[in-house]
């Protein structure tokens, strides 16, 4: 079994490398369609950490009137919590928002001077609530305004980022799309061109297939070297995009401002190397395999 | 109808002729495994291609182990369909084509090289490889069924010594005459042991003295057991082999001589 394992991948690799020219070709648009797979990837994984981040900034917080006590806010609190698309009500005191503003600004000693010159607590009492998506802050507002407790509240604060939020999702969303076309596209194209490249090796292999029939050898052992050249273009192409991706990755984390990401998208993909590696394996081996498939198929009658 | 059961007639005359022919034969060489046992049957087998040409139509015979068969007739006449239907290239229309007792359609595909692993083929154009040695050539037939290195290392010079091309052994295609690339086909067809050597026009492209070789080698090869179906339209070649004839004329047996001679019926 080992023998012909290894006569047959001898076999492939000679016809992979006499195609010459149709063998690039076909190894070039796999890799187009695998590395254009993989940004897309990057970017929608980056994407959606990137919002991610984004979201788990956002809160709305409800601040209330100075005259309203302690037990009326916590009974507030308790309220908020039951409704179902509240993730977490956390309360700020009177006396935590002072100090909070007062290491916000430590470095500016005349607004602390000028506080504590005021002799009393000027900042009020809040609520800072989390929903658990973030569609869900509008009708977490609504509630408010509906509230028993509303007479209490001074004001709300939110809708700050929610635009932001809805423009990345838009922007997430549509590269998704757009990136989706471009790759089944792509992978269309290579579908072609790897099922024409299979077509012309077994067409100037006909007379040796021809033989291999007469001499009685296995259908396998006639089909086998198409689906390793298959096979060969598909991990080459893989190989390649990976590498591409690696310089593409390196040069973009340079002028990418990591303010905005949660990690560098270089660590992004040295972290995913394997996956990366291993979803262009697959879709790359698979690709080879299913046109060679239809090749043998239309063309190899045994 | 008639003419049908005429033929059939016939038929059943030339097999009881045909056995007895046999032995005689194995009386006067004893080193020939005489087996009564029918190796290819056809069964009223009939061939028609596209939608109307019938190729072969109302065929029926026996043929068996260890005879030595020629097939003679015009071109068209049907001599490769017929041998088409015993190596499974083609499946009959109609009828039924039995291989050691077993209809031939009930192959699976899987099974099918197993099939021709048995029957060893030779054809008027050779089929070699151009870019392989003589040696290269009978080889790859052992590689393509899987067999080890060191037993092809073996067998093949010595299937080589057989046909007679020893010496030859490294040379290209093109580098041989016609009979000499024909030897090679032979010791292709004969590598695997085959029980059945079926050999299409295999002297079309040779000059009279290699094709008498040929028929020399098929002859020796038939002396050793096993079964030989030669096609020809070439009166030399199949007088020389002097065997039975079976003579097919617009896809119908005509005639079917135990010791023939080419003849037109």
């Amino acid at each position: 079994m080992f023998l012909v394992l290894g006569r047959t991948i001898r076999e492939s690799f000679r016809n992979f490398w006499r195609n010459g020219w149709l063998s690039v070709a076909a190894v070039s648009v796999m890799i187009f369609s695998l590395f254009t797979i993989s940004v897309l990837f990057v970017i929608t994984e980056t994407g959606s950490n990137i919002l991610r981040n984004v979201q788990e900034r956002v809160n709305v917080s409800i601040y209330f009137k100075s005259d309203v006590s302690e037990e009326n806010i916590s009974k507030a609190k308790i309220d908020l919590e039951s409704y179902s698309e509240v993730a977490s009500v956390e309360y700020v005191s009177k006396e935590k928002a002072l100090e909070d503003f007062k290491s916000n600004n430590v470095n500016e000693p005349a607004i602390v001077k000028s506080l504590e010159e005021l002799g009393e607590n000027p900042l009020l009492a809040s609520l800072v609530v989390k929903a658990k998506s973030p569609d869900q802050y509008e009708s977490v507002s609504a509630y408010l305004a509906e509230a028993s407790f509303k007479e209490d509240i001074s004001r709300v604060n939110y809708g700050k980022n929610k635009e932001i939020i809805e423009k990345l999702n838009r922007i997430v969303a549509e590269i998704k799309k757009i990136g989706s076309i471009l790759a089944v596209l792509l992978a269309g194209i290579s579908i072609l061109i790897i099922f024409n490249t299979i077509r012309i090796t077994i067409y100037t292999h006909r007379q040796e297939i021809e033989v291999m029939r007469l001499v009685g050898a296995s259908n396998t052992f006639i089909r086998l070297p198409f689906i390793f050249e298959g096979i060969i273009y598909g991990a080459i192409a893989s190989v390649i995009s990976m590498g591409l991706l690696f310089l593409s990755v390196r040069f973009t984390a340079q002028y990418f401002p990591s303010v905005v990401l949660p990690e560098n998208l270089f660590s992004f993909y040295l972290k995913n190397f394997a996956l990366l590696l291993g979803m262009q394996l697959a879709i790359g081996t698979f690709l080879g395999i299913f046109s060679s498939i239809i090749a043998m198929r239309k063309y190899l009658r045994i | 109808m008639e003419k049908r059961e005429e033929i059939l007639d016939e038929e059943n005359i030339n097999q009881m002729e045909s056995g007895t022919d046999e032995m005689v034969e194995a009386a006067e060489m004893e080193e020939r495994k005489i087996d009564d046992g029918v190796i290819i049957k056809f069964d009223n087998v009939k061939k028609v291609f596209g939608s109307d040409f019938a190729a072969l139509e109302d065929i029926s015979l026996e043929i068996q182990e260890g005879e030595f068969v020629s097939i003679v007739g015009a071109s068209g006449a049907g001599k490769s369909t017929f041998l088409k239907l015993i190596y499974a290239e083609e499946m009959p229309t109609g009828g039924e084509v039995y291989f050691e007792g077993k209809p031939l359609s009930g192959i699976s595909r899987r099974k099918l090289p197993f099939h021709r692993r048995r029957i060893g083929t030779v054809f008027q154009d050779f089929k070699l490889l151009p870019k392989k040695t003589a040696f290269e050539n009978v080889a790859y037939a052992m590689e393509v069924s899987g067999a080890p290195t060191d037993e092809i290392m073996e067998d093949v010079p010595q299937i080589l010594d057989i046909v007679g091309l020893s010496d030859k052994m490294e040379k290209y295609p093109h580098e041989l005459s016609g009979g000499e690339q024909q030897k090679v086909v032979m010791a292709r067809a004969l590598i695997h042991k085959p029980i059945v050597i079926i050999a299409d026009e295999p002297t079309g492209n040779l000059d009279p003295v290699a094709s008498l070789e040929i028929v020399k080698l098929l002859l020796k090869i038939n002396k050793l057991g096993t079964t030989v179906i030669l096609a020809s339209h070439d009166r030399e070649v199949v007088n020389k082999a002097a065997k039975r004839v079976i003579v097919l004329e617009r896809g119908r047996v005509v005639c079917d001589d135990a010791r023939g001679k080419y003849k037109m019926c």
